[in-house]
Protein backbone atom coordinates (compact mmCIF):
# COMPACT_ATOMS: atom_id res chain seq x y z
CA UNK A 1 0.00 0.00 0.00
CA UNK A 2 1.73 3.30 -0.66
CA UNK A 3 0.59 4.74 2.33
CA UNK A 4 2.52 4.09 5.37
CA UNK A 5 2.00 4.74 8.65
CA UNK A 6 4.31 5.56 11.02
CA UNK A 7 2.54 5.14 13.85
CA UNK A 8 5.55 3.47 16.13
CA UNK A 9 8.23 5.93 15.12
CA UNK A 10 6.10 8.79 16.63
CA UNK A 11 5.07 6.50 20.07
CA UNK A 12 8.82 5.63 20.17
CA UNK A 13 9.59 9.53 19.79
CA UNK A 14 7.10 10.19 22.44
CA UNK A 15 7.86 7.18 24.48
CA UNK A 16 4.42 6.01 24.52
CA UNK A 17 3.44 2.11 25.02
CA UNK A 18 0.33 1.07 22.87
CA UNK A 19 -1.57 0.68 25.83
CA UNK A 20 -1.17 4.57 27.46
CA UNK A 21 -2.06 5.84 23.41
CA UNK A 22 -5.07 3.31 23.85
CA UNK A 23 -6.29 4.74 26.58
CA UNK A 24 -5.50 8.37 25.51
CA UNK A 25 -7.39 7.82 22.31
CA UNK A 26 -10.22 6.02 23.32
CA UNK A 27 -9.42 2.99 20.42
CA UNK A 28 -8.88 -0.58 21.46
CA UNK A 29 -5.61 -2.05 21.15
CA UNK A 30 -6.40 -4.28 18.72
CA UNK A 31 -7.70 -1.13 16.29
CA UNK A 32 -4.61 0.34 16.95
CA UNK A 33 -2.85 -2.68 15.88
CA UNK A 34 -4.60 -2.90 12.67
CA UNK A 35 -3.28 0.85 11.91
CA UNK A 36 -0.09 0.26 13.04
CA UNK A 37 0.54 -2.78 10.83
CA UNK A 38 -0.31 -0.98 7.97
CA UNK A 39 -3.65 -3.10 7.22
CA UNK A 40 -5.91 -0.22 7.92
CA UNK A 41 -8.10 0.83 4.57
CA UNK A 42 -8.95 4.30 5.51
CA UNK A 43 -8.83 6.25 8.99
CA UNK A 44 -11.25 8.49 9.89
CA UNK A 45 -10.66 12.15 10.67
CA UNK A 46 -11.76 11.85 13.92
CA UNK A 47 -9.38 9.35 15.11
CA UNK A 48 -6.43 10.54 13.11
CA UNK A 49 -7.22 14.15 15.15
CA UNK A 50 -7.20 11.98 18.48
CA UNK A 51 -4.27 10.10 17.72
CA UNK A 52 -1.65 13.94 16.70
CA UNK A 53 -3.40 15.37 19.93
CA UNK A 54 -2.08 12.09 21.94
CA UNK A 55 1.34 12.26 20.14
CA UNK A 56 1.79 15.95 19.64
CA UNK A 57 2.05 15.43 16.24
CA UNK A 58 1.05 16.44 12.55
CA UNK A 59 -0.88 14.01 10.57
CA UNK A 60 1.94 13.71 8.27
CA UNK A 61 4.56 12.85 10.94
CA UNK A 62 2.05 9.77 11.67
CA UNK A 63 1.52 9.08 7.52
CA UNK A 64 3.51 9.02 4.82
CA UNK A 65 2.94 8.45 1.06
CA UNK A 66 5.58 5.93 -1.08
CA UNK A 67 5.45 5.84 -4.72
CA UNK B 1 -37.38 -11.08 18.73
CA UNK B 2 -40.44 -11.24 15.65
CA UNK B 3 -37.55 -11.94 13.17
CA UNK B 4 -35.86 -14.88 15.35
CA UNK B 5 -39.19 -16.21 15.69
CA UNK B 6 -39.53 -16.22 11.68
CA UNK B 7 -36.09 -17.57 10.89
CA UNK B 8 -36.84 -20.48 13.52
CA UNK B 9 -39.83 -21.61 11.30
CA UNK B 10 -38.59 -21.56 8.14
CA UNK B 11 -35.51 -23.67 9.39
CA UNK B 12 -38.26 -26.28 10.47
CA UNK B 13 -40.05 -25.32 7.13
CA UNK B 14 -36.61 -26.25 5.21
CA UNK B 15 -36.19 -29.42 7.26
CA UNK B 16 -39.04 -30.76 6.52
CA UNK B 17 -38.95 -29.92 2.58
CA UNK B 18 -35.13 -31.81 2.56
CA UNK B 19 -36.15 -34.62 4.40
CA UNK B 20 -39.14 -35.19 2.37
CA UNK B 21 -37.19 -34.27 -0.94
CA UNK B 22 -34.82 -37.12 0.28
CA UNK B 23 -37.71 -39.18 0.78
CA UNK B 24 -38.87 -38.56 -2.64
CA UNK B 25 -35.34 -39.09 -4.19
CA UNK B 26 -35.15 -42.76 -1.97
CA UNK B 27 -38.70 -43.76 -3.18
CA UNK B 28 -38.01 -42.93 -6.91
CA UNK B 29 -34.89 -44.71 -6.80
CA UNK B 30 -36.28 -47.80 -5.14
CA UNK B 31 -39.49 -47.71 -7.23
CA UNK B 32 -37.30 -47.82 -10.70
CA UNK B 33 -34.71 -50.63 -9.57
CA UNK B 34 -38.48 -52.75 -8.47
CA UNK B 35 -39.56 -51.72 -11.56
CA UNK B 36 -36.55 -53.00 -13.24
CA UNK B 37 -35.46 -55.98 -11.61
CA UNK B 38 -38.42 -56.82 -9.36
CA UNK B 39 -42.09 -56.55 -10.82
CA UNK B 40 -42.48 -54.04 -13.67
CA UNK B 41 -46.35 -52.78 -11.98
CA UNK B 42 -43.81 -51.27 -9.70
CA UNK B 43 -43.67 -48.09 -12.34
CA UNK B 44 -47.97 -47.89 -11.47
CA UNK B 45 -47.04 -45.75 -8.79
CA UNK B 46 -43.59 -44.80 -8.99
CA UNK B 47 -44.03 -42.04 -6.35
CA UNK B 48 -47.32 -40.20 -4.84
CA UNK B 49 -49.26 -41.79 -7.72
CA UNK B 50 -47.25 -41.14 -10.71
CA UNK B 51 -48.40 -43.56 -13.28
CA UNK B 52 -45.21 -44.36 -15.58
CA UNK B 53 -46.86 -48.04 -16.71
CA UNK B 54 -47.73 -46.69 -20.05
CA UNK B 55 -44.12 -45.26 -20.40
CA UNK B 56 -42.73 -48.43 -19.34
CA UNK B 57 -44.85 -50.92 -21.65
CA UNK B 58 -44.13 -47.95 -24.52
CA UNK B 59 -40.24 -48.40 -24.09
CA UNK B 60 -38.26 -48.96 -21.29
CA UNK B 61 -35.19 -46.81 -21.86
CA UNK B 62 -37.45 -43.85 -22.13
CA UNK B 63 -39.13 -44.71 -18.79
CA UNK B 64 -35.54 -45.52 -17.73
CA UNK B 65 -34.73 -41.77 -18.39
CA UNK B 66 -38.04 -40.29 -17.54
CA UNK B 67 -37.10 -42.00 -14.49
CA UNK B 68 -33.30 -40.71 -14.18
CA UNK B 69 -34.18 -37.51 -14.76
CA UNK B 70 -37.00 -37.43 -12.26
CA UNK B 71 -34.44 -38.99 -9.91
CA UNK B 72 -31.49 -36.23 -10.46
CA UNK B 73 -33.79 -33.22 -10.47
CA UNK B 74 -35.04 -34.85 -6.57
CA UNK B 75 -32.00 -35.23 -5.15
CA UNK B 76 -30.64 -31.62 -6.68
CA UNK B 77 -33.88 -30.14 -5.56
CA UNK B 78 -32.84 -31.77 -2.27
CA UNK B 79 -29.24 -30.82 -1.76
CA UNK B 80 -30.47 -27.29 -2.89
CA UNK B 81 -32.98 -27.74 0.10
CA UNK B 82 -29.82 -28.52 2.24
CA UNK B 83 -27.53 -25.22 1.00
CA UNK B 84 -30.98 -23.36 2.66
CA UNK B 85 -30.61 -25.35 5.85
CA UNK B 86 -26.79 -24.65 6.07
CA UNK B 87 -27.50 -21.09 5.12
CA UNK B 88 -30.39 -20.69 7.49
CA UNK B 89 -27.43 -22.37 10.14
CA UNK B 90 -24.56 -19.94 9.21
CA UNK B 91 -26.59 -16.44 9.44
CA UNK B 92 -26.22 -14.10 11.87
CA UNK B 93 -28.27 -10.90 11.94
CA UNK B 94 -25.42 -9.35 13.88
CA UNK B 95 -22.99 -10.28 11.31
CA UNK B 96 -25.08 -10.95 8.15
CA UNK B 97 -21.86 -10.34 5.65
CA UNK B 98 -19.77 -12.05 5.71
CA UNK B 99 -17.43 -14.91 3.29
CA UNK B 100 -19.25 -18.18 4.05
CA UNK B 101 -22.60 -16.92 3.93
CA UNK B 102 -21.87 -15.23 0.38
CA UNK B 103 -20.40 -18.63 -0.84
CA UNK B 104 -23.55 -20.79 0.40
CA UNK B 105 -25.80 -18.34 -1.48
CA UNK B 106 -23.46 -18.35 -4.67
CA UNK B 107 -23.44 -22.39 -4.36
CA UNK B 108 -27.66 -22.02 -4.24
CA UNK B 109 -27.55 -19.84 -7.53
CA UNK B 110 -25.32 -22.47 -9.47
CA UNK B 111 -27.37 -25.72 -8.50
CA UNK B 112 -31.08 -23.39 -9.18
CA UNK B 113 -29.63 -22.47 -12.80
CA UNK B 114 -28.92 -26.35 -12.71
CA UNK B 115 -31.99 -27.79 -11.83
CA UNK B 116 -33.38 -25.20 -14.72
CA UNK B 117 -31.16 -26.28 -17.82
CA UNK B 118 -32.26 -30.41 -16.38
CA UNK B 119 -35.48 -29.64 -16.30
CA UNK B 120 -35.61 -27.85 -19.43
CA UNK B 121 -33.82 -30.83 -21.11
CA UNK B 122 -36.00 -33.03 -18.76
CA UNK B 123 -39.01 -31.34 -20.65
CA UNK B 124 -37.90 -31.41 -24.48
CA UNK B 125 -37.25 -35.28 -23.58
CA UNK B 126 -40.65 -35.49 -22.32
CA UNK B 127 -42.33 -33.65 -25.36
CA UNK B 128 -40.22 -35.66 -27.51
CA UNK B 129 -41.91 -39.03 -25.99
CA UNK B 130 -45.27 -37.33 -26.35
CA UNK B 131 -45.05 -36.79 -29.67
CA UNK B 132 -44.83 -39.90 -31.10
CA UNK B 133 -48.03 -40.87 -28.84
CA UNK B 134 -47.68 -40.91 -25.39
CA UNK B 135 -49.30 -39.00 -22.85
CA UNK B 136 -47.31 -37.67 -20.17
CA UNK B 137 -47.84 -35.38 -17.09
CA UNK B 138 -44.95 -34.23 -15.57
CA UNK B 139 -44.19 -30.56 -14.21
CA UNK B 140 -40.64 -30.47 -13.96
CA UNK B 141 -40.82 -26.72 -13.04
CA UNK B 142 -38.29 -25.62 -14.99
CA UNK B 143 -39.31 -21.89 -15.43
CA UNK B 144 -39.19 -21.29 -12.04
CA UNK B 145 -36.18 -22.99 -11.40
CA UNK B 146 -34.72 -20.70 -13.95
CA UNK B 147 -36.62 -17.26 -12.49
CA UNK B 148 -35.20 -18.78 -8.54
CA UNK B 149 -31.64 -18.54 -9.90
CA UNK B 150 -31.69 -15.47 -11.38
CA UNK B 151 -33.28 -13.94 -8.18
CA UNK B 152 -30.62 -15.69 -5.98
CA UNK B 153 -27.55 -15.10 -8.33
CA UNK B 154 -28.61 -11.22 -7.92
CA UNK B 155 -28.73 -11.62 -4.01
CA UNK B 156 -25.65 -13.42 -4.07
CA UNK B 157 -24.15 -10.20 -5.73
CA UNK B 158 -25.11 -7.78 -3.03
CA UNK B 159 -23.85 -10.06 -0.48
CA UNK B 160 -20.15 -10.03 -2.07
CA UNK B 161 -20.49 -6.29 -2.29
CA UNK B 162 -21.72 -6.52 1.40
CA UNK B 163 -18.76 -8.32 2.45
CA UNK B 164 -16.72 -6.16 0.38
CA UNK B 165 -18.28 -2.91 2.08
CA UNK B 166 -18.28 -4.89 5.44
CA UNK B 167 -14.81 -5.80 5.69
CA UNK B 168 -13.75 -2.42 4.51
CA UNK B 169 -15.74 -0.70 7.45
CA UNK B 170 -14.21 -3.29 9.80
CA UNK B 171 -10.92 -1.78 8.77
CA UNK B 172 -11.56 1.69 8.75
CA UNK B 173 -10.32 2.90 12.50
Amino acid sequence: MPIIVNLDVMMAKRKMSLNELSEKVGLTLSNLSILKTGKAKAVRFSTLEAICEALECQPGDILEFVE
Amino acid sequence: MKTNIIMKVMNIIFWIVFIGLCIETGALLVSLFVTLFINSNGAEDTYMGLDLLDLYNFNVEHYIGVASFSITLSALKAYLAYLVIKLFMKFDLNYPFNEKTASVITQMSHYALSIGVVAIIAENYANRIMRQGLTLQIDWGAEQFLFFAGIIYIIALVFKKGVEIQSENELTI
